[in-house]
């Protein structure tokens, strides 16, 4: 039998709700992240490299879209490292009432925002 | 603490056993993920945020700043051990992924196959580079 499953019930049946958009964005920024990884070792094996690959890379960083990139690796890190920290209390046992849940939600967003913000300032000034 | 009698101590052990033949009990080491991902995540923590900044700082750099810092001893060791906990993390992280959404028993295991072997050649290539930066100094 064809039952309906849990990605296909979010935006038709659910209601928006911070934990669960917040749940679904910890797994996909570790996806992206993940896939991320493959170009962070291609970064690492061009700097040991040099020449050539590492002139390709680099053009490539430097470039718009790479730019953008790496720009959206640094707030889906932020995010996944905030938000992970947030699991973390959950596993030791705090956070659970729904109040305070929502709310360092939130905290979460406004965090991933100043991380991601201060971090590229610091790099780019 | 209620004592068990002989017979309910056989009459457990038969019942676990049973279930363990049909697959239903516990394989005592259903655990051993859900910690990998924990430890690695706290792990994670420090050395992210370590190698994030100082990556963004370097991706824009020449070739031989980049070379230069990866290759001293401090940033080498520490980028070898933020390359382990990440594809260990990764490794698991997708595995819970997969075991939510893929239903096939074969196809969770060749995806899960697929995302270990490529952890470990990226890993593996990751931190080679690494070390060539660091002996070759």
């Amino acid at each position: 039998m064809e039952r309906p499953l849990s990605p296909f019930m979010f935006p038709v049946w659910y209601r928006f709700q911070i934990g669960s958009v917040l749940s679904i964005l910890h797994r996909l920024t570790g996806i992206a992240l993940t896939v991320g990884s493959i170009l962070l070792t291609w970064w690492l094996v061009a700097v040991a490299a040099g020449g050539g690959l590492f002139a390709a890379t680099h053009a490539f960083i430097a470039s718009p879209i790479g730019t953008l990139l790496l720009f959206l690796w640094s707030a889906a890190f932020y995010y996944h490292l905030c938000s992970g920290i947030r699991h973390l209390a959950w596993d030791a046992g705090y956070g659970f009432e729904i109040r305070t849940a929502n709310c360092n939600g939130y905290a979460v967003l406004a965090a991933t925002a100043l991380l991601t913000v201060i971090t590229w300032l610091y790099v780019l000034l | 603490m209620p004592k068990t009698s002989l017979q309910d101590a056989t009459a457990l052990r038969d019942e676990t056993m049973l279930r363990r033949v049909r697959h239903l009990g516990s394989a005592r080491d259903g655990l051993k993920e859900w910690q990998v991902q924990r430890w690695t995540a706290l792990a994670l923590i420090p050395l992210g945020l370590f190698f994030t900044i100082s990556m963004l700082s370097l991706a824009r750099s020449e070739q031989m700043t980049a070379a230069a810092w990866l290759g001293s001893p401090v940033p080498a060791l520490l980028t070898i051990l933020f390359l382990a906990a990440l594809f260990g993390h990764a490794v698991v992280g997708l595995r819970s992924v997969f075991d939510d959404y893929v239903h096939t028993r074969t196809r969770l295991i060749a995806a899960d196959l697929l995302v270990r072997a490529l952890a470990i050649i990226l890993g593996g290539a990751a931190v080679l580079a690494v070390l060539k930066l660091f002996l070759g100094r």
